[in-house]
């Protein structure tokens, strides 16, 4: 493994500071790669320092909300004033019911930053968030997959 | 058992009354398709899943030893991933999540998060590479979660036996060790249903002390 020179322009981030603010394009090396080669070029239009969006916070995601968990909108909800990000999630939400994953994918929004958005937007009565009540799976619903699963050619 | 009232909290109560009934939420159920780099984990999913794979970008802190990203990953605690995922509609109150995840590394606390209400897990093995998923096949061990080895036979190609896959990782007597194409969806769809038999198994067994 090389460390990056302590004189170097660019050192390694602090660990420990800002932890999800290191995931930027430049990524924690500071741009400095051993090789010499270009760092991979990210395709994602949200690579740059996406807990912005959530105002820095990294650690506000619901553990109850999963990537699966199922999101719809309140039908009524008050307006609020929302952001770019939040109301995109808002008007997908609209169509059907959608998984946090899809949402983030369909968005291209981070993951957490998805997850957190989301619980601002259940907090503010925009969205409803249906989170199970039972984590372990039981046979009824897994028979169910098995036979939807059967079904398929 | 009324298994789909039961199954869903609306967790936030704002209605105005007379509003449309909003549609009702499917229950969501997962399988995790772990495995190494290029094993055919976002073949897997795409032949199953009802959608082209869809890709999420997940922060994952760790301390891990890239092989994706080599001499990026080995020095940072926090790295993003890219996780493909696919969904099957089994009907209007049920779907599955299918989620192929980087398995070569020890993202720790993404797979906590991922694991969590999993009914089980396909891992892929590639026999040119076996070692690639002894990390997911640990894994899953500890954190008791029913799987299932699914060699992927690129073109029919197997450089070894079912039975010296099995020896190699040592896996417990009732892993089921299958071999599976990838890139057919009936050849995907049985793998997954000896995922999801093993799962109904601990399902059983939970539910009778």
């Amino acid at each position: 493994m090389t460390y990056p020179d302590p004189d170097d322009a660019a050192p390694q981030a602090t660990p420990g500071v800002r932890p999800f603010l290191q995931s930027g394009p430049q990524h924690s090396t500071g741009g400095y790669t051993p090789t010499g080669e270009h760092p991979p070029v990210e395709t994602s239009t949200n690579a740059l320092r996406p807990f912005v969006i959530t105002s820095g916070r990294t650690d506000g995601g619901d553990p109850d909300i999963g990537m699966e968990t199922q999101v719809t909108v309140v039908p009524g909800a008050p307006p609020s004033r929302l952001s770019p990000e939040t109301r995109a999630i808002v008007s997908l939400c609209e169509e059907s019911p959608i998984s946090v994953a899809e949402i983030s994918a369909r968005l291209r929004l981070h993951l957490g930053v998805t997850r957190i958005l989301v619980g601002d937007l259940r907090a503010t009565g925009q969205l409803d968030v249906h989170v199970l009540d039972n984590d372990t799976p039981d046979p009824e619903t897994i028979m169910r997959v098995i036979r939807g699963l059967r079904s398929i050619s | 058992m009324d298994f789909d009232q039961s199954a869903n909290r609306v967790v936030g109560t704002a209605r105005i009354p007379g509003a449309p009934a909003p549609k009702k939420a499917p229950v969501p159920v997962k399988i995790i398709v772990a495995g190494g780099f290029g094993v055919g984990k976002t073949t897997t999913v795409g032949a199953i899943s009802e959608i082209s794979p869809l890709t999420t970008e997940a922060e994952m802190t760790s301390e891990s030893v890239g092989i994706d990203d080599p001499g990026q990953a080995t020095m940072k605690t926090g790295t993003t991933v890219a996780m493909d995922f696919g969904v099957l509609t089994i009907d209007q109150t049920l779907k599955l999540y299918i989620f192929g995840t980087p398995g070569q590394t020890r993202f720790a606390f993404m797979w906590d998060d991922l694991v969590k209400g999993a009914l089980g897990a396909l891992v892929v093995v590639d026999t040119n590479r076996i070692d690639d998923c002894y990390p997911a096949v640990d894994y899953f061990e500890r954190a008791g979660l029913p799987f299932v080895v699914g060699i992927n036979t690129f073109n029919g190609q197997m450089n070894y036996s079912v039975d010296e896959v099995r020896w190699a990782l040592a896996v417990r007597e009732d892993v089921p060790v299958v071999s599976f194409d990838a890139r057919f969806r009936a050849s995907v769809r049985d793998a997954l249903l000896v995922v999801l038999d093993q799962a109904l198994d601990k399902a059983i067994r939970m539910k009778t002390p």
